[in-house]
């Protein structure tokens, strides 16, 4: 599984939002995209599941255009973890996990296992009756990533998934999806998780991609003051791991 | 299932995803045993008594000539087959089209609000209908009739759509705000079709029917109504899964592979069908749209496979019971089933604004 973005650009109510934006994401990697509020990251990630067209450029995955597959196909190809507000209406955890199977035929049995094995790997077995509305915010977010599990894709985007969780779940959730291995394009806010977590990273200001690569490559102090004019100092921190025996 | 589960299970009660599915079978069969009752009911309910087992021997002689001994007059078997069992099983239709409208719009527009009432939508059928019935001449259920009401519901949905949309995007609030903007313009336009009609008993006669009753039922009036409920609600049943992801949010959906915008087009489309079949042979009820998906939802949970059958069931039950008391708290005078509708909907809606749901989706923009 392959995504590769050739020059896309983006436009919100006419104006532009992304400039001739170049990415890819390569099997089994998992790719971050960095950079301050309002520089257009999400917007990108938008336009990647379809939620917005791009106004120029291409996007494939897998070869393909995928403004130009049918919705099915595409879903089946890409999930989203997005932030999206849950919905008011009282679906169970199950009912949420079932929605991954949108894009395929309706199998009661194999659709059945399929999201059982997604709940089994996110760790929420037990939760499966469980109203989502009720969960907590580490909880529900699991169960979102099952969702996207359940649509079986290869590619996976992430829109600031740990934004409301706390330090524990924000670690438990990106080691989650380090260990699924599927290629994962993720909008990403703290620079040190970003740093610990990636393969490579991408980082936007204004619109453009201004650098990517390996972490330690880009994420220089330069390019940080330059972007979201701080001034980056190395100093002894904390490093956050999680616990070996966990659940 | 391992012991350590069963045990844990046995301690706090089955797991609620099986007691969902178990209450919601029983739920179902106890909704067919309701609607089976309350029409039985209203057949034998009325100025001229029929006794309940007679009604039955009346139906059963209906269809079986010659299987039960007569014990009615030919009074009662003209009014309970010619008027009262038509106008039953129309009720049992419009109950549930109007509650499954209601259903499907609130998930439509991720709006608890929704409801075909509220939202111009079965005022513009009305416009529609009256615009035949005064200026063409179309009797009651009459198929120029569904056509008008129907073009008459398309076209105030499509404006409420067009007006609510901001950069290509529906905002709840301005959805809402469209569609009674519209449901009030649409009055006014019927209101003054019929202040200008002539005829001011025929008037009168179209202005009772808009607030809603079902005494022009006739035999005649119920196939179109049955076959595009019917077909309706086939097609929503398949789409449960397109339809629990649009309920969860748009971007959701489209993530998830829904094609939003032709399947919004065509739950549009079918809606005002629906819609504008109904009020053809019924005039507009309000608030059967509104409340009976939020019972049925308070019952069985969000699930559309779960929520379709129980809302639909239940409007049926709902309007049966209402139209009951519409004919008898006041017999011989009928009630505008609006009045009886409303005056269960109304303390409903207002328990409704208290609730804070409401107040995240209206405040959404």
């Amino acid at each position: 599984m392959k995504l590769d973005l050739r020059a896309v650009s983006v436009s919100l109510d006419g104006h532009p939002i992304v400039h001739e934006a170049d990415l890819l994401v390569d099997d089994g990697e998992f790719v971050g995209l960095v950079g301050p509020n309002g520089c257009g990251k999400s917007t990108l990630l938008r336009t990647i599941y379809r939620a917005l067209r791009p106004s120029a450029g291409l996007i494939t995955v897998d070869g393909d255009d995928v403004h130009r597959l049918p919705a099915r196909q595409a879903a089946r190809r890409t999930a989203v973890v997005a932030q999206e507000t849950p919905p008011d209406l009282d679906f169970t955890v199950a009912e949420i996990v079932l929605m991954g199977r949108t894009p395929y035929r309706i199998a009661p049995a194999a659709d059945e296992e399929v999201c059982a094995r997604s709940l089994d790997r996110v760790g929420l077995t037990g939760a499966a009756g469980r109203v989502f509305a009720t969960l907590s915010g580490g909880e529900k977010q699991r169960v979102l990533l099952a969702r996207a599990l359940a649509q079986q894709t290869r590619l996976l985007l992430l829109d600031e998934p740990t934004a409301h969780l706390d330090i524990r779940h924000q670690v438990e959730l990106l080691h989650l999806v380090r260990e699924l291995g599927i290629a994962t394009l993720a909008v990403l806010h703290d620079l040190n998780q970003a740093a610990a977590f990636c393969d490579r990273l991408y980082v936007m200001n204004a619109g453009r991609i201004l650098a990517g690569g390996p972490p330690e490559q880009v994420l220089t102090p330069d390019l940080i003051s330059q972007v979201y004019g701080v001034r980056a100092v190395r100093r002894t921190q904390l490093v956050f791991e999680r616990l070996k025996e966990e659940r | 299932m391992t012991s350590t589960t069963q045990k844990t299970r046995a301690q706090t009660g089955p797991a609620p995803t099986t007691r969902r599915a178990s209450r919601f079978l029983l739920l179902v069969a106890a909704l067919i045993v309701a609607v089976v009752v309350s029409t039985w009911l209203a057949v034998s309910i009325g100025a001229v008594h029929v006794a309940l087992p007679q009604t039955w021997g009346i139906v059963a002689d209906r269809l079986v000539p010659g299987v039960l001994p007569r014990t009615w007059t030919p009074v009662q078997e003209q009014i309970v087959w010619e008027f009262r069992l038509p106008r039953a099983l129309l009720a049992l239709l419009v109950g549930a089209g109007l509650a499954v409208v209601g259903a499907v719009l609130q998930a439509l527009v991720r709006n608890p609000l929704a409801d075909p009432f509220l939202m111009g939508i079965s005022s513009g059928a009305s416009f529609g209908a009256v615009l035949v019935l005064i200026l063409g001449a179309s009797a009651l259920g009459g198929l120029s009739l569904s056509a008008a009401a129907f073009a008459g519901s398309l076209l105030a949905l499509a404006l409420v759509y067009v007006l609510a949309q901001r950069a290509g995007r529906l905002t709840p609030s301005r959805l809402l705000l469209a569609g009674v903007a519209l449901a009030y313009l649409f009055q006014a336009a019927y209101s003054f079709v019929l202040q200008l009609a002539q005829s001011g008993r025929a008037a009168q006669q179209v202005l009772f029917w808009l607030m809603g009753s079902l005494g022009g039922a006739r035999w005649h009036m119920l196939p179109l109504p049955a076959v595009v409920l019917a077909a309706g609600v086939a097609y929503l049943l398949a789409q449960y899964r397109p339809l629990n992801a649009l309920a969860a949010g748009e971007e959701t959906a489209v993530s998830l592979g829904v094609n939003v915008n032709r399947f919004r087009a065509t739950l549009f489309v079918l809606t005002s069908l629906l819609v504008g079949v109904l009020v053809a042979t019924s005039g507009a009820i309000a608030f059967v749209g509104l409340i009976v998906p939020h019972a049925a939802r308070l019952l069985v949970g969000a699930d559309h496979r779960r929520v379709l059958p129980v809302t639909a069931l239940l409007g049926a039950v709902f309007l049966q019971l209402v139209d009951i008391a519409a004919r008898t708290v006041n017999a011989p005078q009928e009630l505008a089933l609006t009045i009886v509708t409303a005056l269960f909907g109304v303390p409903f809606f207002l328990w409704l604004l208290r609730r804070r749901s409401v107040d995240r989706a209206v405040s959404v923009t």
